[in-house]
């Protein structure tokens, strides 16, 4: 069920992948399976027209991804507004940086 | 009184030993508040004596829409009267509120479309975006606070090290480190002299995530470890303005301070230590940039109030 909708070109309704599974099932056990995938957050599902639109939810996870890229590489100075874990390292950081860790590993294994 | 007006605009240099020792000596919580707070009061007494010093040296020039009154032999005797300085001033009065209103507009756009890019996604408290470019950030606001991190990121860190990065990110959206950082940006707009507190509370907010994500995963040297893994792994963005300097950046000084003991919780620094003197010259420093332009403002309002019949 997964699959047939990521082999979607975008949203599908619940229709076209009956469709796709080749007729076996019926229309309300792809809605039954549908609504299941639904709960655990596996599929979303948007209104259109009088059915439902269903996506994967990794396609919403690469989706957003992309989006954030957009957004962060939009903005010159990002350190600017969003407080980033780690920020870029100088020239001589990277060195110190390892022998920093370095150190603090053969402190444990004494 | 006179020259005192000018006084809120140099100010700000009595902080600078602070900035300094703040960093090293303080409890990181202790260092943000209070670098921060000095830095709010002198930003906008500085603001204040600016916009003093415009009205009082423009209030004669011709086509200006302020009364003629407002420049008055009395008033000058409040705030100095100086043509050149009094049109110095505007546009830089002009400069600190275009350059606030732009920091304020950017920051509201990236927040404002980062939530938008998470929108198809659960709401979950952490946010993880199949991506290898490794990066990670607190993002406040919208519906509720997110952390926000990519799967690149995740990938290159063992259990506890991610924990302690989701500790730190955590402490970030929590302390509300994005008020500090906000404030202090605007400070170091309003007048450049803040620059250096701006990028001490920068640090030690970091600093400060750093320490509550150590006393949440209950070991130093893992936090130390995700930072210095984390920084290792997306090293291809090098900062340049840190190129020229000899000094070590701030990632290996946190990693550095957290391999190092635990900071001393304390809430104002001993007087007799240098950083105890710095602290109390950052307060003296604050106090009379407050009174003076306190003093001015109000000599000044008092003195237009019988000078101009309204």
């Amino acid at each position: 069920m997964l699959s047939a909708l990521r082999e979607a070109d975008g949203p599908a309704t619940a229709g076209w992948v009956q469709e796709r599974l080749g007729g076996d099932l019926a229309y309300t056990t792809v809605i039954t399976i549908l609504t299941r995938l639904l709960d655990k957050g596996a599929v979303t599902r948007e209104r259109a027209g009088r059915s439902f639109a269903w996506t994967p939810a990794s396609d919403h996870a690469g989706l957003a991804a992309r989006k954030m890229r957009k957004v962060l590489d939009a903005e010159s100075d990002r350190g600017a507004v969003l407080a980033s874990f780690v920020t870029g390292l100088g020239p001589d950081d990277e060195r110190l940086l390892r022998e920093l860790l370095d150190h603090s590993r053969d402190e444990r294994e004494d | 009184m006179g020259l005192f007006v000018f006084l809120p605009l140099v100010l700000p240099l009595t902080a600078w030993p602070m900035a300094r020792l703040a960093e090293q000596r303080l409890h990181p919580r202790t260092a943000t508040r209070l670098l921060t707070g000095v830095a709010a009061v002198m930003a906008v007494c500085s603001t204040v004596c600016l916009a003093l010093v415009m009205v009082v040296g423009t209030a004669q020039l011709p086509g200006n829409p302020l009364p003629d009154g407002w420049s008055d032999p009395e008033v000058r005797a409040a705030v100095p009267y100086d043509e050149v300085v009094g049109k110095a001033a505007i546009p830089a009065l002009c400069a600190v509120v275009a350059a606030s209103a732009r920091m304020l507009w950017r920051h509201g756009r990236v927040r404002r479309g980062a939530h938008r890019a998470l929108a198809g996604l659960p709401g979950t408290s952490v946010a993880v975006l199949p991506d290898d470019v490794p990066y990670a950030y607190a993002l406040p606001g919208g519906r509720r606070d997110r952390v926000v991190v990519t799967t690149g990121l995740l990938g290159c860190l063992r259990p506890a090290e991610r924990r302690a990065l989701f500790a730190h990110e955590r402490a970030h959206l929590a302390a509300r480190h994005h008020r500090f950082l906000l404030a202090v940006r605007l400070a170091a707009i309003a007048n450049p002299f803040l620059r250096p507190l701006r990028t001490s509370v920068t640090y030690t907010a970091e600093r400060w995530a750093d320490e509550e994500a150590a006393r949440a995963v209950g070991s130093r040297r893992t936090v130390a470890r995700a930072i210095g893994r984390a920084a290792l792994v997306s090293r291809g963005t090098p900062v340049a303005t840190l190129a020229g300097l000899a000094a070590p950046g701030p990632v290996p000084r946190r990693v550095a301070a957290l391999l190092g003991p635990a900071p001393a919780v304390r809430d104002w620094p001993s007087a007799f230590a240098s950083v105890g003197l710095a602290a109390w010259a950052a307060a003296a420093g604050t106090a009379v940039s407050a009174m003076s332009s306190a003093n001015s403002a109000v000599t000044m309002f008092l003195i237009l109030r019988a000078a101009t019949p309204l």
